[in-house]
């Protein structure tokens, strides 16, 4: 079987016991939704301040809950699991490469989720929303990346789902920043590329290190 | 063998108090007046930082090529001695800019991208702690050390990349300082002295590192062993 064969029916197995157990769409959606929907009570629920602040609040929920997608607990793999893929001949970047796809995946999914949420919520100015085509994929992938390898890191330690996030929300504020900034540039009539080329350079900087730490990591498990 | 070592640190505080005098005696700004001296121990946390970031990033690269234990002790020494002083920086920075700035924290980017260098080698130290077996622990700090140091260089360029209120670069900058002879004196000197602590700091908890290692290598009595079982008076083993 080739590599990229592989991937794909790694990909394929993760999305499955995703839906067989519904964690990251049926749990951890939900539990953005209410974040979203905790906001305006906290801060007041000023129409014109929620039209404001209401994407923003987005990326960030996104940012935060997304992560918990990625390091769902059906993303773990036990050691029998990975000394049997290793038997296989998987290597361990074709390994976590598949488990980056299948979470983003979950993580776009999660992110079109949240936007009618948005929209109901916030009632956002449209403007811009076009790029939303672009900027949606670019931080999934680079979400779901970060989140990929954070989860490598504590692969098999207790505070896994506490400690992925203190590992990687640093290194993913670029995206946060892309991802606020590019629509709001595009209203403003101002090219989004710059923006657009931060998210992709963080994206393709993850790669870089997936591609460098996995074989790393994998002596790890 | 001591923990600090016995010249090293009267090296440190002699010369810490060199740099103090230096410091005072420098003249004052012409526009921030004597607020500025904040600076000759900010400056030096900052490149401090800096420097106990990229030793990390060496001694992970090290440790990758080598797998030598020490390299991963380095590695843990320098990030947290580079945790301690990019705080210092964070702190002094934050005293200075109430009375400057007229707030103790602003959305600057030099401030913001220092604060999230700060939270990235936390989660460093984090990591760490929470991976108890030693060569487990230094491979995964090894990987991770190599992706935080990404951060060190967008710190340093923020102020020229982006718009901010911190001052650009004055002395690690192209072309002649842009800084008063005499300040730049002084500020060279509490360099030297902050080096010398942080070498300090650095020895002290690479020696503390190494001695936890040896200790845990070393099997000592168990918890419990000192315990018999007990008997009751009269009664023999046979019953």
């Amino acid at each position: 079987m080739t590599a990229w064969l592989q991937l794909v029916q790694i990909t394929r197995k993760d999305l499955l016991i995703e839906a067989r157990s519904g964690e990251a769409l049926l749990v951890t959606t939900p539990f953005g939704a209410v974040a979203l929907l905790f906001v305006p009570l906290a801060v007041g629920t000023d129409t014109p301040l929620l039209r404001e602040i209401g994407p923003g609040l987005y990326w960030v929920v996104v940012l935060l809950f997304g992560l918990l997608v990625t390091l769902r607990h059906s993303a773990v793999d036990t050691p029998a699991q990975i000394a049997l893929l290793r038997l296989c001949g998987v290597h361990p970047v074709v390994r976590l490469a598949g488990r980056a796809v299948a979470s983003a995946l979950l993580l776009l999914a999660f992110e079109l989720l949240l936007v009618p949420v948005t929209v109901a919520l916030y009632d956002p100015a449209p403007h811009g929303w076009p790029w939303l085509l672009v900027v949606l994929p670019l931080v999934a992938t680079g979400l779901g990346l970060l989140g990929t390898l954070a989860g490598a890191l504590a692969q098999g330690l207790d505070g896994r789902t506490t400690l992925g996030p203190v590992l990687v929300l640093p290194l993913a504020v670029p995206l946060l920043l892309g991802a606020t900034q590019a629509p709001r540039a595009a209203a403003l009539g101002h090219a989004p590329w710059p923006w657009l080329l931060l998210m992709l350079t963080v994206d393709l900087i993850a790669v870089l290190a997936l591609l460098l730490g996995a074989p790393h990591l994998e002596e790890v498990a | 063998m001591t923990l600090f070592g016995r010249r090293l640190p009267i090296v440190a505080a002699v010369l810490l108090a060199v740099g103090l005098a230096a410091g005072l005696a420098a003249p004052p700004d012409r526009i921030q007046g004597n607020l500025q001296r904040l600076m000759y121990v900010h400056v030096p946390a900052a490149w401090l930082a800096y420097l106990g970031f990229v030793i990390t990033f060496g001694a992970s690269v090290a440790w990758w090529w080598r797998r030598k234990p020490g390299h991963d002790r380095l590695a843990a020494a320098a990030a947290e001695v580079g945790v301690f002083f990019t705080g210092l920086a964070i702190v002094l920075g934050s005293v200075w800019g109430k009375p400057v700035w007229g707030v103790w924290w602003t959305w600057d980017p030099r401030l913001v991208t220092t604060a999230l260098m700060f939270f990235v080698y936390l989660g460093y130290l984090a990591l760490r702690r929470a991976t108890l077996d030693p060569q487990v622990r230094a491979r995964r700090a090894a990987v991770f050390g190599v992706v935080a140091f990404v951060q060190v260089p967008i710190v340093h360029m923020s102020v020229l990349w982006w718009r901010s209120l911190h001052q650009p670069p004055t002395v690690l900058r192209p072309g002649d300082p842009t800084i008063d002879h005499s300040m730049l004196a002084a500020l060279l000197m509490n360099l030297l002295a902050f080096t010398v602590v942080f070498t300090v700091f650095l020895r002290a908890r690479m020696r503390l590192a190494a001695a936890h290692d040896e200790a845990d290598a070393t099997p000592g009595p168990l918890a419990g062993d000192a315990v018999s079982a007990p008997r009751l008076e009269g009664v023999t083993r046979d019953g």
